[in-house]
């Protein structure tokens, strides 16, 4: 179980080393090497969720250190169908780090929490899956805007080097981080709703957890600050020409504020949500 | 089969003879069918672009460099003294190199130019089209194919623009994500602004606006790119409507301000404009360039650029070679491999004959045993044969030194006179069995 448990994170990291040599050397072979092996990461961690849900009888969702495996999942699922579909692979080295660097959660704390009655409820996993799959989308739009901003700085000082050469247009990346802050905005959305929804069925029940399903509770609090931001985003790309670099920083600072609720508010302070 | 390079490049010939050899016009097939209407090269493949002519030929007559070469002139209709003076000549394993360095762009007038190696790959389509190669020449283009294609994804010399206007463009495709749909407005319509012009529109781009101090002289030039021109007046909203503005007015003063460009990127909602400043002196205010989705670009800054990718081609020129070393030792070892195996074949039959003859001599005596000894001796003769030969024949096709190999071949031709018909004793050992036998 320890080998499954870390056996995608070995296969993510190895990933990201093909990625680093395929970016500085501009090595088609290990960029090749780097997609086979991301995608044998995601094989070996949907095995590893496979596995969990087989021996628990539902989803591993329960719990921070779980939900932050189904995030990299998901997040790895959805950067493969992004290099599939476009063909571009520069941004793989900044996501397989990300992938890398949380996978490593999973696997120290392989055990599963027990799920408690409270979330026996298909409400629960529309949740958490509809917001960690607009945490994946974030997290693309964020490596977009991040190397966005590399590149424009490096054409704006007029010396062109390792970005200009390895990185798609800015244009390109722009459009695809636009992209990826619509499809996270429309899950988080989702997400929220249905999680407001769910919230008002169990406020019969007498529990911590649901007295403190309210806006005061600093994971929830927070949450809704980052769904403000990005719909600020995008409404500022519409409306006022918010594009380029403006967005790539406000996809990197909303990015940065979904982590910080995932990790440090999700481990430490939330009271609503430490199942 | 012995390989030979001949023909005329830039380095040896000016431009008016390298026109006048052509052979691209009338089609490489048709030159190389010619050539082989002559009966002088097994295999031959031309290779013609605009800095070069050459014939790369398999024969083994030692003439066949020599025939190729007054057949450049011949095709050509040209006095013979005219081409002689520039004709290069190459044997074995420096034609070889010669047309490696051909195929990785090494040789060419801009070091890394990628045309090169599909004009190399087109002809020898051509020639395998009339079937005039054959396993010399296959391998000698597919090494070349590989030593192009090696340097182009193992080096970066092919990298980075090494011409001001095609570092404007390749600047373009990192802002845009295709000129294709893109508006361009050309300020001045000068001689600079006209061969900018000409390049932007061979990119294809979607409109070329012209605005210059006299409308007459836009319109004229917008007509030739198949344009529009504008009145200077107009020249805010040309400038809100554009994506790559190109300046290159005779003013003395900058025509486009800061402030000017400030007030038109407002409506644009954050659409870059990249701005190509041509002209000397600028027509642009430098810091309009500090201005948020602005990329100003001035002619100093397009050269800074193209001296800097020159100067990463020179660095690349040694890793090319070391390739084409790499890949020329690969194929040179091959070929002398080949020049020896005439040999061994030839030793290994003349083994295998005397055995031959020797089992039919004493075929009388062994009348009277039964098959199975037949066989087993038919078996273990050919064991002998098989151990004497085999270390002799691994040394042999280890050789890989041309003039050795050659040593090598005549020794041991002469030490078992293998270009004899049949070896002196066994012709007198048995002359009638001979005479049956045939």
């Amino acid at each position: 179980m320890i080998l499954t448990a870390w056996l995608p994170v070995v296969l993510y990291a190895a990933a990201a080393a093909a990625y680093l040599v395929n970016f500085a050397r501009k090595n088609a072979r290990a960029g090749r090497a780097a997609t086979a092996l991301l995608a044998g990461g995601v094989l070996a961690h949907t095995f590893l969720i496979g596995m969990q849900t087989m021996e628990a009888g539902y989803a591993p969702l329960v719990g921070t250190t779980a939900a932050v495996s189904a995030f990299v999942w998901l997040l790895g699922l959805a950067y493969l169908y992004v290099e599939l579909t476009t063909d571009e692979r520069a941004m793989g080295l900044f996501v397989t780090i990300l992938l890398a660097g949380l996978a490593v959660l999973p696997a120290l704390h392989p055990a599963l929490e027990p799920r408690p009655a409270l979330l026996r409820s298909p409400l629960f996993t529309l949740h958490i899956v509809s917001v960690l799959f607009a945490y994946a989308s974030f997290a693309l739009a964020c490596v977009l805007g991040v190397t966005y901003v590399l590149l424009f700085k490096e054409i704006k000082a007029k010396h062109l080097g390792f970005f200009y050469d390895r990185l798609p247009s800015l244009q390109t990346l722009d459009v695809m981080n636009g992209r990826a802050v619509v499809v996270g905005w429309i899950f988080l959305t989702c997400g929220l709703a249905i999680g407001g929804i769910w919230a008002s069925q169990l406020h019969a029940v007498v529990d911590p957890h649901v007295q403190s399903m309210n806006v005061g509770d600093p994971k929830i609090l927070i949450a809704v600050l980052s769904w403000a931001m990005y719909s600020f985003a995008l409404f500022a790309r519409r409306t006022i020409g918010w594009t380029g670099r403006r967005a790539a920083w406000l996809s990197a600072i909303g990015f940065a504020i979904v982590l910080l609720n995932f990790l440090p508010v999700g481990y430490f302070l939330t009271r609503s949500h430490n199942f | 089969m012995k390989l030979v390079a001949v023909g005329v490049s830039h380095r040896t010939a000016p431009v008016e003879l390298r026109e006048a050899v052509d052979f691209s016009r009338a089609g490489l097939d048709a030159a190389v069918s010619a050539l082989a209407s002559r009966n002088v090269a097994r295999e031959a493949v031309v290779v013609s672009t605009c800095n070069r002519a050459e014939i790369y030929a398999a024969s083994d007559a030692d003439a066949a460099g020599d025939v190729c070469a007054r057949f450049i002139a011949e095709y050509h209709a040209l006095p013979w003294d005219r081409v002689a003076p520039h004709i290069f000549m190459l044997r074995g394993a420096d034609a070889a190199r010669h047309l490696f360095r051909v195929a990785a762009g090494l040789d060419s007038l801009v070091v890394g130019e990628p045309q090169i190696l599909g004009q190399v790959k087109d002809a020898f389509a051509a020639a395998t089209g009339v079937k005039h190669t054959g396993a010399l020449t296959n391998r000698l283009f597919n090494t070349a194919f590989t030593v192009g294609k090696r340097v182009r994804s193992e080096t970066g010399l092919g990298e980075g623009a090494v011409s001001v206007s095609y570092a404007a463009i390749a600047l373009a495709r990192k802002i845009f994500r295709d000129l294709k749909g893109l508006n361009v407005l050309i300020l001045g319509a000068g001689e600079m602004a006209e061969l900018t012009g000409v390049h932007l529109q061979a990119q294809q781009v979607k409109q070329i606006t012209i605005a210059s101090r006299t409308l007459a002289t836009a319109e004229a030039l917008a007509t030739q790119l198949g344009g529009r021109a504008v009145p200077w007046s107009a020249l805010s909203s040309a400038l809100t409507a554009a994506d790559i503005v190109v300046t290159a007015t005779g003013a003395t003063e900058p025509v486009l301000t800061r402030a000017g460009i400030e007030e038109s990127m407002r409506p644009r909602r954050g659409r870059p404009l990249f701005i190509i400043d041509i002209a000397l002196p600028r027509d642009v205010e430098p810091d309009a360039g500090s201005l948020g989705q602005v990329f100003l670009y001035n002619i100093d800054d397009l050269q800074a650029i193209v001296q800097e990718n020159m100067a990463r081609r020179t660095a690349e020129l040694e890793r090319a070679e070391r390739i084409v070393n790499e890949e020329l030792g690969r194929f040179t070892s091959w070929m002398q491999s080949r020049e020896i195996v005439p040999t061994v074949i030839a030793l290994r039959q003349r083994f295998e004959t005397i055995r031959q003859s020797e089992l039919q001599r004493l075929e009388p005596k062994m009348a009277g045993l039964p098959p199975e000894a037949r066989a087993r001796l038919d078996e273990i003769t050919h064991l002998i044969i098989e151990k004497l030969l085999l270390t002799p024949t691994e040394q042999l096709k280890a050789i890989n030194d041309e003039t050795m190999a050659v040593a090598y071949a005549d020794a041991v031709n002469k030490l078992f006179s293998l270009g004899a018909e049949e070896p002196p004793q066994a012709a007198d050992a048995d002359r009638k069995r001979t005479e049956r036998v045939s």
